[in-house]
């Protein structure tokens, strides 16, 4: 029997109320929400949305939890995205006037080793190392229960996610026998001896300090503690996470604990473990080196299509499990939660309530139109899509500019938005082999001044990132070998290589308004939401094909937006 | 070289010092702007060339030519962490932050040195312990707990004031009603700050003035006969008024660099929490401009308060003309 650990010891009747709150809270969500999880993955239709029926929209920045709670509480903002405090949800849960809903994420926690040098170059006491990290019980602990434990290099929510890998459960006497069925020994004082008699010396843990990061410092003294109990001496060193950072560039360490936000792509495997990324600002802390695993990840990086990368993320999953560069410890699941004075929010176990389909349906469960308040925690910046690269920017752009394709929010497979469909082909010629996208873009479709959206805007938008190269697109466009436009609706693009994500690299690319950007003096300067529209006196040049527009940015304050009544998947209904 | 020469000449020399090691401080800390991105999103290449958007490419004498340019020219450039100009940054800060800190530390010190005063005239009296008392307790207490409780009491469970920001969304119209906003959402922080910041100047004002009180010249006009609130006023509150007026003045530079905590528990934008995030992301053109307008002010603040103390004790006047 499970149990839950509290300060006082262990309390059976604890885990009985947690486990009715939690399936109460799972129940909420899939049952209990007004317009919530309405459709079935099946019969998710992205063409029976409209443009929104909300008018106005404003996006209020609190950035104390304390205080972002109390205002939903009392219906002064709607929609509370990202909680992460278990006392939070909690709260929530027991709102009559609240919500909750609850999705896992891409969201994935990892204690790290240098491989490079001894003792961690020994793949059986990684092994043990993972074997002896009590996940189970330190998500209980630390996040009562409102995260997974997490035992593969990429979450359950992933469409590549691959459950079928060598698994090492928590079980410290068979982490002990892995090691001794390999010749290690233990010291008169319990530390570990390898085969060739050299003693494991004290390794440092790296984490962020307690104050900046508590649940990462706590998490990273219970590993400690773990492996010292099976005979690795560790001690945590909380430090500056800046600090901390650039010690794992120069690779002067010998574990760390850190969380990475993944995407749906598992490309993510080829930067943390290729070989070729053991480079300077490449993202292979670990340094591990495999010559079959760097096989695995080309063919993942390079794959063709849809079919040779599901092969190839399940190979490397499985081949990563065996070389154990770090030990996945746990997931954390998104949580949002939604007054219910408000009805319409698209619910999956993969999407939480406050998301674009949402805001496309929402409206008011009782009584006439009013604005929406949606919390932003942080102050927007510059509002450029060239630069900005805030997740709190880009939950303003994002609901203003458009990219060729969506995701679904049942299955996160790729779907048609700007774009209406698309061809993959692989052609060859005297280079080699290259990835054709051909994209066919919706007719109807018109930027938010009125102008018609055409190929050439699309076209226009991948040259400009590539003759800029705009940082934070530079691997969306360094691929990209030549664009041709053959009419106003059909965008082809050429690349230098062959792989199935150059479709999601390039199609996920926001579309600009070229008739805006090319007047642009410097995209790096350029702060479109402080500019007026050259022939719009009532707009700025932050100009979009999506089914908000923007209207004001009053700095520390909100940001407006009003819903796009001509957006371009339907008129208002 | 006369006194003001002198000292002008110095604040000159600190003010180099300051820009020097401004710039040399942030890019010895460890880490950099572009190493401090994780994110599996951005190659190796990725880094390089976000690098060279930042300048960073350049060798360090010719990064510091073009800091000390920019910012003998007040032009800080553009702040990595938010793609805006810094002076557009701090001129959208300052005023929120000027209002609240400059509000709260006369609201604090006026009623801190009437309430020591008072405490400093009445030894031994309730009115002594319960300053003494309150005036410990007030700078005891957490900021963030004050600030929270005020929070859920007066703008959660008697919402009279709102819990959060500068004005309401979205903001009435007119400049009568737009003011008044403004200030009903001011109310609570700079209630919690004067709250926070009374206690201290109380404690201060009173050990001051019993010292003070029991100084011979006080003696002295005392047997002289002179009438109880000339004694104070302008022999006790003067002899006084040179050390309180020097913890004012330097106190003001504060106001300008802002609360963090205060800023974010009642989600103010101020320059307290710009500061903070661009020393921890690295933002070397933000942290450079305020770290030397911060010193900027401090200079200056120290120039104004030599200059106050000449006003305020003529002897002090005296022994720099006798120089």
């Amino acid at each position: 029997m499970i149990e839950i650990y509290t300060p006082q010891g262990y309390r059976k009747d604890e885990k009985e109320m947690k486990r009715a709150l939690f399936l109460a809270l799972i129940a909420v969500v899939f049952w209990m929400l007004p317009g919530g999880a309405e459709a079935a993955p099946g019969k998710f239709d992205p063409e029976s949305y409209s443009a929104p029926k909300i008018e106005d929209l404003y996006l209020v920045i609190i950035r104390d939890p304390d205080a972002q709670i109390l205002a939903l509480q009392r219906g002064q903002v709607h929609i509370l995205g990202d909680l992460h405090r278990p006392v939070d949800v909690d709260a929530l849960a027991l709102d009559p006037k609240v919500n909750l809903s609850l999705a896992s994420g891409f969201h994935g926690f990892f204690l790290g080793f240098n491989v490079r040098t001894f003792p961690w170059n020994r793949v059986e006491l990684r092994q043990a190392a993972w074997q002896s990290l009590p996940r189970e019980r330190i998500v209980r602990d630390l996040f009562a229960g409102y995260a997974e434990p997490l035992s593969t290099f990429l979450p359950p929510v992933s469409p590549y996610y691959q459950p079928d890998v060598t698994a090492y459960p928590f079980n410290p006497d068979a982490a002990r026998k892995r090691l001794a069925d390999a010749g290690w020994t233990w010291s008169e004082d319990n530390v570990l001896v390898s085969p060739e008699g050299e003693r494991i010396p004290p390794q440092r843990l790296l984490s962020p300090t307690a104050s900046v990061a508590p649940t990462t410092a706590e998490l990273a003294a219970r590993a400690a503690d773990a492996l010292t109990a099976i005979g690795i001496p560790v001690s945590s060193e909380p430090m500056d996470f800046a600090t901390m950072i650039s010690r794992l560039n120069e690779r002067n360490f010998q574990m760390y604990v850190l969380a990475w936000q993944m995407t749906r792509d598992p490309d993510s495997l080829y930067a943390f473990y290729s070989s070729k990324m053991d480079i300077p600002g490449g993202y292979n802390i670990p340094g591990i080196s495999d010559p079959e695993l760097d096989v695995v990840l080309d063919r993942l990086r390079f794959a063709p299509d849809a079919m040779s990368a599901l092969a190839a993320a399940s190979e490397a999953q499985k081949k990563l499990a065996e070389l154990a560069p770090v030990a996945p410890i746990y997931s954390r699941y998104s949580i949002s939660a939604v007054s219910r004075e408000w009805k319409g929010t698209l619910v999956t176990d993969r999407v939480t309530a406050d998301n674009t389909w949402s805001l496309l349906a929402m409206e008011p469960a009782i009584g006439p139109m009013r604005p929406l308040y949606l919390v932003q925690g942080e102050e927007p910046r510059a509002l450029n899509p060239f630069t900005s690269s805030s997740a709190y920017d880009w939950q303003v752009l994002g609901l203003i500019y458009d990219s060729l394709i969506a995701v679904h929010p049942y299955t996160l497979e790729t779907i048609p938005w700007l774009a209406k469909s698309w061809s993959i082909e692989t052609r060859h010629d005297d280079s080699g082999p290259h990835t054709i996208l051909t994209f066919h873009l919706r007719e109807g479709a018109r930027w938010q001044d009125g102008k018609p959206l055409t190929a050439d805007d699309a076209a226009f938008t991948y040259e400009y990132l590539r003759k800029n190269g705009v940082p934070r697109y530079f691997d969306n466009v360094d691929n990209i070998d030549r664009i041709e436009t053959p009419n106003d609706l059909t965008l082809v693009v050429t690349m230098k290589n062959v792989s199935f994500w150059h479709l999601h690299r390039v199609g996920g690319i926001p579309i600009l308004p070229r008739h805006i950007v090319e007047k642009v003096d410097d995209w790096r300067s350029w702060l479109p939401a402080s500019v007026k529209h050259p022939e719009n006196s009532s707009m700025t040049q932050l100009v979009g094909t999506g089914p908000f527009i923007f209207r004001e940015y009053r700095a520390g304050e909100y940001v407006h937006l009003k819903g796009n009544k001509d957006f371009w998947l339907g008129r208002r209904r | 070289m006369n006194y003001w020469n002198r000292r002008i000449a110095s604040a000159i020399l600190v003010l180099a010092l300051v820009l020097v090691l401004n710039f040399l401080l942030f890019r010895l800390m460890p880490g950099d702007p572009v190493a401090s991105i994780i994110d599996p999103r951005f190659s190796p290449e990725a880094k390089e060339q976000l690098r060279r958007m930042y300048g960073l490419d350049q060798s360090l004498p010719v990064q510091f030519l073009m800091y000390v340019k920019s910012t003998l020219s007040f032009d800080f450039g553009i702040s990595f962490l938010t793609g805006r100009p810094v002076m557009d940054e701090l001129r959208s800060r300052v005023p929120n932050t000027v209002f609240l800190l400059g509000t709260s530390l006369l609201l604090s010190s006026f009623l801190g040195t009437w309430l020591g005063m008072k405490a400093a005239l009445r030894r031994g009296s309730i009115l002594e312990k319960c300053v003494l008392w309150i005036g410990a307790l007030s700078f005891s207490f957490p900021s963030f707990f004050v600030q929270l409780v005020l929070l859920m009491f007066f703008a959660s469970m008697l919402p009279v004031f709102p819990l959060r920001g500068t004005l309401s969304v979205p903001p009435p119209s007119g400049g009568a009603a737009l003011l008044f906003d403004y200030l009903r959402h001011m109310a609570l922080p700079v209630l919690s700050l004067v709250l926070l910041g009374f206690g201290g100047w109380a404690i201060y004002v009173r050990n001051l003035m019993v010292k003070i009180l029991g100084e011979d010249f006080i003696l002295l006009a005392r047997a002289r006969g002179l009438p109880k609130k000339n004694i104070l006023r302008r022999h006790a509150f003067r002899t006084m008024l040179p050390p309180l007026l020097t913890i004012f003045l330097l106190a003001l530079p504060g106001i300008v660099s802002g609360a963090v905590i205060t800023e974010t528990v009642f989600s103010l934008h101020g320059v307290g929490r710009f500061l903070l995030e661009a020393v921890t992301g690295h933002d070397y053109p933000a942290a450079g401009a305020a770290f030397f307008l911060l010193a900027l002010l401090t200079v200056a603040c120290n120039l104004l308060s030599d200059l106050l103390y000449g006003v305020t004790d003529p002897r002090v006047r005296l022994e720099r003309g006798n120089r």
